[in-house]
């Protein structure tokens, strides 16, 4: 191999930069220029050996070394410009005009060269092209027919018919021998091929093999005809279960009209097609769920659809799972709602906050403005009292509109301390039902008390128990009109103490029951309000009773009145110390998503808590 | 004559503050803490200028306003929203409703008498 080596780097240094790209192309050249060479380069060397034999040549031998560097020129003239048939049709040519000369001169279409003209069209064979070999035929059969009739015109030279049969066996050998060259090849290049061929299909086999996408190919209808080795992994079921309509089956219902769409689309209108669907998908366990894929899709071309079935386009598509991108997209969208109703939330929180600041503190400013200009305003001394006496009571709202801002933030932040202690639950039902009888006069409403005979005493906050239903119950009194009824009672449950209150009122309507106890919720969400009041009174009684281990239920319906109903378990204090584990846990979780808890602190001071009219 | 202030207010000290400051100046005052009640009292009593809270049972003093803005007879009577929104555009929103004036709560005596004045002149 050692002089080979540097002989097959010449000769591949001679191809033609424009066949160099296709490695069959570059074998093609290489094969035609390298036996032209060797065979012309071999001969030459010959040439002077031969002299040295034969002594002085004849004129015809001269010819013939001469016609041997013809090959060489061909040669080169592929080699500079790379036109492949031409070089192959001058070889031809050439050939075709040596044996002619030579046959002529040794006795016309008799002569021992004459055989030779069976090469040309073999010789052309390897050029792969149609128009070359025909042409080759026809410059061996132009020959021949110059041979021919040179013979029957007489005008062949006369022969020395001694050495007639020596030179017929040298001409059937020689041209045996060089058939034999060009058997192999043609033998060599169409092994070139093969493996070219074979390269080829491996290479996109290991795409096809190794590619998460999956390729499919759709006839009419969308219709699968072929299916890349991938979905297999991707839908959890044999390639061939998704041929025909096996892939279609599997489309979630609702996506199956963009899916059939977004095919008929790019089958019909000649473009390139994308679609997002949901596909089922089945796990070996036998649980189902469904991918979010994504399908890219564009007609075949017609020129590599072998022109058939042109009125109905194949569709090519490439399927991808995006069930995370998807998954990312939905948070993200939830994330952005959320933020947006915190937002919300906030801003209606201040608004309300500033409105329930500023009526206590309009009255304040206002008559104590009126008293520091007492002498324009002719304010005599009864008035002077009533005004003082207003600003203090207003002073007070405001200072229960500030405390209850601040019991909410404290239940909020966790920092509202109880302290549980044992007592009758009877007895707070009656400390409520003293303070508001009068209230409850003034309005005339009926207050009634249901207190169970025997009731057992129970661990909690007094003093928050007391604030509950203190909050209920004027809640109670102040949605019902006059002539109505507040039932209050207190019973056992099972595990749990039960406070109720029940009122004849004007109730909450269906779309609004949920929301009530909802931070910041305000009925209307407008400016008009049917009953005065800071509405902290709900927000507070649900943030004591979760610290309690309690909960709240309301049942009611517009103009049928309002129960709501308070559970306790027996002894709270047990009660929370599981519940404090509890909220450890969410604390922890909590701090890692700190905006989420800055949006639920926002809804959770939401004031307005009211029953709408 | 005196001059007659319709006042629509839902709170009840802040309807003895407008009421008492007014008729220290010298107007006729009218009190109602209802929308609805406010359009009857305006066409039986022809006050000369409405005071307006936003925020009341019902129907909102906004709405109020509409009302009287479309009707024919009362929408010569200016209307002065006396609100404790005084949030940003709160007061562009009233204005865009069809009051004539907008005073925020807390008022100052001194800027709520100015105001009262430049539509009814001293009393």
């Amino acid at each position: 191999m050692g002089i080979l080596t540097p002989l097959r780097h010449y000769i591949d240094s001679l191809v033609h930069p424009t066949a160099q790209c296709d490695a069959l192309t570059a074998a093609r050249h290489r094969a035609f220029i390298a036996p032209r060479l060797l065979g012309s380069f071999v001969a030459l060397a010959a040439f002077p050996l031969y002299l040295s034999l034969r002594g002085v040549p004849s004129m015809l031998e001269v010819l013939v070394f001469g016609w041997l560097i013809a090959p060489i020129l061909i040669a080169y003239f592929l080699s500079r410009t790379g036109r492949y048939e031409s070089a192959h049709l001058l070889s031809s040519l050439a050939l075709s005009g040596l044996v002619a000369v030579v046959a002529f001169e040794t006795g016309g279409i008799g002569s021992f060269a004459a055989i030779w003209l069976v090469v040309v069209p073999l010789e052309a064979a390897l050029s792969a092209s149609r128009r070359v070999v025909a042409l080759a035929s026809a410059f061996a059969l132009g020959a021949a027919g110059f041979l021919l009739a040179a013979g029957w015109l007489e005008f062949v030279p006369a022969l020395d018919a001694g050495s007639h049969g020596a030179l017929a066996a040298l001409g059937i050998i020689s041209a045996s021998l060089y058939a034999t060259g060009l058997a192999l090849g043609a033998e060599s290049l169409a092994r070139t091929s093969l493996a070219l061929l074979n390269a080829e299909e491996d290479r996109y086999r290991l795409l096809a093999r190794n590619m998460t996408d999956v390729i499919t190919r759709h006839g009419r209808n969308g219709a699968v005809l072929f299916v890349s080795p991938a979905a297999e992994p991707m839908f959890g079921v044999a390639v061939t279960e998704l041929h025909g309509h096996g892939l279609f089956d599997r489309v979630h219902v609702a996506d199956r009209p963009a899916y059939l769409t977004a095919l008929a689309d790019a089958a019909s209108q000649d473009e390139a097609r994308s679609v997002e669907f949901r596909v089922r998908f089945e796990a070996p366990t036998g649980a189902v769920n469904f991918l979010w894929l994504e399908m890219r899709c564009r007609p075949l071309d017609r020129s590599t659809n072998d022109g058939q079935e042109s009125e109905a386009r194949e569709v090519v598509a490439v399927l991808r799972d995006v069930t995370e991108r998807k998954a990312q997209e939905i948070a993200l969208d939830a994330a952005r709602q959320e933020a947006d109703r915190a937002n919300a939330a906030k801003t209606r929180f201040l608004a309300t906050m500033s409105h329930e600041l500023r009526t206590p503190l309009n009255v304040i400013i206002g008559f104590s403005d009126m008293l520091v200009n007492e002498d324009t305003m002719r304010i005599d001394a009864k008035r002077r009292v009533e005004y003082a006496q207003l600003i203090n009571d207003s002073g007070h709202h405001l200072l229960s509109v500030v405390n209850g801002i601040l019991d909410m933030s404290k239940i909020e932040n966790g920092n509202f301390e109880i302290t549980p202690e044992p007592f009758s639950p009877g007895q707070v039902v009656d400390i409520c039902c003293e303070l508001l009888a009068l209230k409850a006069r003034e309005g005339g409403i009926d207050l009634l008390a249901k207190i169970d005979k025997g009731l057992p005493d129970v661990v909690a906050d007094k003093r928050a128990m007391t604030q509950i239903m203190l909050n209920l119950m004027s809640n109670a009194l102040k949605f019902t009109p006059p002539g109505g009824k507040v039932t209050v009672g207190v019973r056992i449950e099972g595990p749990h103490l039960v406070y109720s209150v029940n009122d004849t009122g004007v109730g909450i309507s269906a779309e609004d029951l949920p929301r009530l106890g909802e931070p910041f919720f305000q009925a209307r969400g407008s400016y008009d309000r049917r009953h005065d009041g800071t509405g902290l009174g709900l927000s507070i009684v649900k943030g004591l009773l979760t610290l309690h281990g309690g909960d709240l239920q309301i049942h009611s319906r517009p103009g049928e009145g309002t129960r709501i109903s308070v559970k306790l378990p027996l002894d709270c204090e047990s009660a929370r110390r599981a519940q404090a584990a509890a909220a450890a846990a969410v604390v922890i979780a909590a701090q890692a998503k700190p905006a989420m808890v800055t949006a639920k602190i926002f809804q959770s001071n939401q004031l307005q808590v009211k029953k709408s009219a | 004559m005196a001059k007659t202030v319709l006042i629509v207010e839902d709170n009840e000290l802040n309807m003895k503050l407008f009421h008492d400051l007014l008729e220290a100046h010298g107007y006729h005052t009218v009190g109602t803490r209802n929308g609805i009640e406010a359009l009857d009292l305006a066409r039986k009593h022809r006050p000369d200028l409405i005071l307006m809270d936003i925020q009341l049972p019902e129907v909102s003093g906004l709405e109020v306003t509409k009302w009287l803005k479309d009707d024919q007879e009362l929408k010569g009577i200016p209307v002065v929203a006396v609100t404790a929104f005084a949030m940003k555009g709160d007061e562009e929103r009233i204005r865009e409703g069809g009051c004539e004036a907008y005073l925020s709560k807390p008022i100052s005596v001194g800027k709520f008498i100015e105001t009262i004045r430049h539509f009814l002149g001293t009393a």
